[in-house]
C-alpha cells in the first residue's frame, strides 16, 4: 500500500472514519440531504423513462455483462492486444502496479513536457491515486475542467458521486464559491450564469496550457483506441488542443472490439444521466498527424485490481462501467450522500470496490453500509450482483474479526454470547423476559414505543425506535386462554 | 518504485495467476468472443422515411435547429442558414465542395489553420458521416469534409450537413456500417450541455452552443 500523498485525505479509505460514524454528520446536515435527494430524484426519473422505452434493455444488459465478464477472463490477452495496437498507432503505454508508481510515471511525463500547469478531464481514477495534491507538491498546477470538478476544486470540496460529483452543492453555494474564487461579486445564482462564468474562466486555459490529463471510459483492444463520454465539451478541448495527452486508466477498462461500443454506449448514458446519448463521445487512436496531440501516453493502473480478479465471486466488481446507477438507486446513498463512504467511489459499487482495492485492510464497515435490498443489482447495466459481493465481503470481515482478541470486549459479541445462553434454556429465557418487561416499562412512552435507551441500548435507539414489550407474553396468553376454556 | 518494464511483467503475471490463463494464448477474439450473446435489437424496424423523421425529432429535442432541402437546393439552404445566424466569419474543412462556400461571407478554409485563427471564427460548416435516429446522434469521422476535431469544437456555431441516406435507426446499425473503426470519431448528440448544478440542463458549456443541421433529402 502506498503512502497517502495528501496532508488531510478526506476521502482516503485508509484514514476515513467507519461508515456509521461518517454518515452521522451527513444525517445532521439537512441542506446536504436535500441537495442529494433532489439530484437523485431527477436522475432516477429520467433514467426510468428512458430505460422503459428500450424494449431490449434486458438483452442489452445480458450482452454487456457477458462481454465484460469475457474480457476479465482474458484480461492479459486483451491488455497486450491493446498495448500492441496503441503502440503501433503512435501511443506510448506505461504500466503502474500501484498508485505511487502511477503518480511517479505521470510526474516524469509532465517533467519531460516541461509542464508547470496541466488541464484535466474529470477522472475518478486520478482521484483514487490522489494525483492532484501530489502534483501540487511537485510544483505543477492541475486545473479541473469539468464544471462539477471546478466547483469542487475551487470550493475545496470532495466528490460525492462518480458521475455528478458536486450534486451535494446547490446553486447558491456554487455562486458563493465562484464569486469568491473567480472574483465575480455580482454573479447571480442562475445555473446559466454560473455555467457561463466557468466557460469564461476556463477558455484561456484550454487555449494556452499544452498538456492534458484524462481518464478513459473504454479501451478498445482490437484497435488500440480510447473512448471518453462527456457532456460539456471540456473533454474534447483537453483531448484536442494540447500537444501532449496523458491518459490514466484502470486495467479493467478494456473491451474487445470497436463494435462492443454499440452495447456499452446504449447503456452508459441511459444509466448514468438518463439521456439517450451523452452530448459528446470521443474516440482516438494513438496519434493522428495534424489532428490533436502530438504525443499520447497511457498509464495502465493495477492498484489492487488484479487481486480482485483473483477471487471468483468478487471478480464481477471489475465489470463496472462507472455509470453510478447503483448509487442513484440506493436507499442508503440517498440518505447519506457520498462522503460517508470515505472513498472517491461511494454508493453500493464503492461499498464493494473500496475495501477490495485496499485488500480488505481498511474500510471494513463499508460492506455493512447496505440494506441488501438489491436495487443496485436490478439497475446495474452490467449485472454486478452487488448484494452477493457485499455478503461475501461481510464474511471476510467476520473471518478477520474471529482472530481479533478485541472481540471479547465488543458489546455485540458479549450480547450474542449472553443471548446464546438465554435462548438455550427455557427457564432462563422466561426469567429474562420477566425482568426485561419490568425494566423496559420505565422507558416505554405512552404510544407504546421506546424512543431512547441509556448506555449500550442507545446504539439501537439512536437510529431507530423499539416497540415496547407487551404486558402479556404469548406463553402467558396461551396459558390463560387454556385455563378459561376449562 | 520498480522499473516500468518490471511493473508490466508483475501486473500481467498477477492477472494470469488470477485468471489461470497463459501468455500467447490462442486468439480468443475469434473463438470465445464470437460466442457471446447478442440478442438485443441490431436492426431497427422503422422505414427509412420514419427513421429520418425520428432523427429530426430527436435533434429538435436537443434544441438543435433542423431544416430540410433537396440536393439541388443545398447551397441556397446553406446561404439562408448563414444569413439567419447574423455571423460573417466562417470556417470550413479543406474537403467540402466549393459550392457550399456560398458568397457573401468571410470564409477561411482549414489547411492547418492555427488555433488562434480557428478561435476567431464565428461558425463552422461541415459534412458528417452518419446520423443515428434513435439517439439523435451525428457522427463525425473527421474526414476532409468533416474537418479536424478542433474545427467543430472552438466556434460557437456549427452548421452540419447530413444526408438522408446517411441516417440509420439504431446505434448497432452504425457499427454494422462502419465495422472498422476510423482512428478518430466524435459522436455528437445535441449541443454541449451540463446538468452539474442542481440537475438543471444548461446548453453550451465549452463546445459549440448552437448546432444547426441541414438534412438533405437525397433519397425519395
Amino acid at each position: 500500500m502506498s503512502q497517502p500523498a495528501q496532508t488531510h485525505p478526506v476521502l482516503d479509505p485508509v484514514f476515513a472514519p467507519p461508515f456509521p460514524q461518517a454518515a452521522l454528520t451527513v444525517l445532521r446536515n439537512p441542506q446536504l440531504r436535500k441537495n442529494v435527494a433532489h439530484a437523485i430524484d431527477v436522475i432516477q426519473s429520467k433514467r426510468a423513462k428512458l430505460v422503459a422505452e428500450k424494449t431490449d434493455w434486458q438483452e442489452l444488459r445480458s450482452s454487456a455483462s457477458a462481454t465484460r465478464a469475457h474480457t476479465l477472463e482474458n484480461l492479459d490477452y486483451y491488455l497486450e492486444l491493446f498495448e500492441s495496437r496503441c503502440t503501433a498507432a503512435g501511443g506510448q503505454v506505461h504500466w503502474a502496479a500501484d498508485a505511487a508508481e502511477a503518480r511517479q510515471i505521470i510526474l516524469d511525463l509532465l517533467r519531460q513536457e516541461n509542464a508547470t500547469e496541466v488541464i484535466k478531464i474529470k477522472t475518478m481514477t486520478s482521484a483514487e491515486i490522489q494525483l492532484n495534491p501530489f502534483l501540487e507538491k511537485a510544483g505543477i498546477n492541475a486545473y479541473e475542467t469539468d464544471l462539477a470538478e471546478i466547483i469542487l476544486q475551487l470550493g475545496d470540496e470532495e466528490p460525492s458521486h462518480i458521475v455528478v460529483p458536486a450534486l451535494h452543492i446547490n446553486r447558491s453555494q456554487v455562486r458563493e464559491i465562484f464569486a469568491r474564487r473567480m472574483g465575480l461579486e455580482n454573479l447571480s445564482d442562475d445555473p446559466k450564469d454560473l455555467t457561463n462564468a466557468a466557460r469564461t474562466w476556463l477558455r484561456g486555459k484550454f487555449l494556452s496550457i499544452p498538456t492534458a490529463i484524462s481518464g478513459a471510459n473504454f479501451l478498445i483492444a482490437e484497435t488500440g483506441s480510447v473512448a471518453i463520454v462527456e457532456s460539456e465539451g471540456n473533454g474534447r478541448m483537453c483531448l484536442t488542443l494540447p500537444r501532449a495527452l496523458i491518459t490514466l486508466a484502470g486495467i479493467e477498462k478494456v473491451i474487445p472490439r470497436f463494435q462492443d461500443l454499440e452495447v456499452m454506449l446504449q447503456m452508459l448514458a441511459r444509466s448514468a444521466t438518463g439521456e439517450r446519448m451523452n452530448p459528446y463521445t470521443s474516440l482516438w487512436t494513438g496519434v493522428t498527424p495534424g489532428d490533436g496531440p502530438e504525443r499520447f501516453h497511457i498509464v495502465l493502473l493495477d492498484n489492487g485490481r488484479s487481486s480482485i480478479l483473483a477471487r471468483p465471486r468478487e471478480r464481477q466488481t471489475l465489470k463496472c462501467i462507472r455509470c453510478a446507477a447503483c448509487m442513484n438507486a440506493c436507499p442508503v446513498y440517498r440518505q447519506t450522500g457520498g462522503h460517508a463512504y470515505g472513498s472517491v467511489y461511494p454508493g453500493p459499487i464503492g461499498a464493494i470496490l473500496t475495501p477490495q482495492l485496499i485488500q480488505m485492510q481498511h474500510a471494513q464497515s463499508l460492506p455493512y453500509a447496505s440494506s441488501l435490498c438489491g436495487a443496485c443489482y436490478e439497475v446495474c447495466p452490467v449485472k454486478i450482483n452487488i448484494p452477493e459481493v457485499l455478503l461475501d465481503l461481510r464474511a471476510q470481515v467476520t473471518d478477520q474479526e474471529r482472530h481479533d482478541l478485541g472481540r471479547f470486549f465488543d458489546p455485540m459479541y458479549i450480547g450474542l454470547r449472553i443471548a446464546n445462553l438465554l435462548f438455550a434454556r427455557a427457564w432462563l429465557f422466561h426469567t429474562a423476559q420477566f425482568i426485561g418487561r419490568i425494566g423496559l416499562r420505565v422507558f416505554t412512552r405512552k404510544d407504546g414505543w421506546i424512543h431512547s435507551l441509556p448506555g449500550i441500548g442507545a446504539k439501537w435507539t439512536q437510529t431507530r425506535d423499539l416497540r415496547g414489550l407487551p404486558d402479556q407474553t404469548f406463553h402467558g396468553w396461551w396459558a390463560a386462554r387454556h385455563k378459561e376454556a376449562k | 518504485m520498480t522499473a516500468p518494464a518490471e511493473s508490466r511483467e508483475k501486473i500481467l503475471g498477477r492477472i494470469r495467476a488470477a485468471t489461470q490463463t497463459v501468455a500467447n494464448a490462442p486468439d480468443v477474439l475469434t473463438t470465445a468472443y464470437s460466442t457471446l450473446s447478442r440478442a438485443y435489437v441490431r436492426q431497427g424496424k422503422l422505414t427509412p422515411e420514419a427513421s429520418i423523421d425520428l432523427m429530426i425529432e430527436r435533434l429538435r429535442e436537443y434544441d438543435a435547429e433542423v431544416v430540410e432541402c433537396f440536393p439541388a437546393e443545398l447551397p441556397a439552404a446553406i446561404a439562408k442558414q448563414l444569413a439567419a445566424s447574423g455571423k460573417h466569419k466562417f470556417l470550413s474543412p479543406s474537403g467540402i465542395p466549393s459550392a457550399w462556400q456560398v458568397a457573401g461571407f468571410d470564409w477561411k478554409i482549414d489547411h492547418g489553420l492555427p488555433t488562434s485563427e480557428i478561435e476567431q471564427a464565428e461558425g463552422v460548416l461541415t459534412a458528417s458521416s452518419c446520423g443515428i435516429a434513435d439517439s439523435g446522434t451525428i457522427v463525425l469521422h473527421h474526414s476532409p469534409t468533416e474537418g479536424r476535431r478542433v474545427l467543430t469544437l472552438l466556434p460557437d456555431w456549427h452548421l452540419c450537413i447530413l444526408k438522408a441516406s446517411q441516417v440509420v435507426e439504431t446505434l448497432p446499425e452504425y457499427f454494422t456500417l462502419f465495422e472498422h473503426a476510423p482512428p478518430i470519431v466524435t459522436w455528437i448528440s445535441g449541443p454541449s450541455a451540463t446538468a452539474d448544478i442542481e440537475m438543471t440542463r444548461i446548453k453550451g458549456v465549452h463546445g459549440p452552443r448552437f448546432l444547426h443541421v441541414i438534412l438533405v433529402r437525397d433519397i425519395s
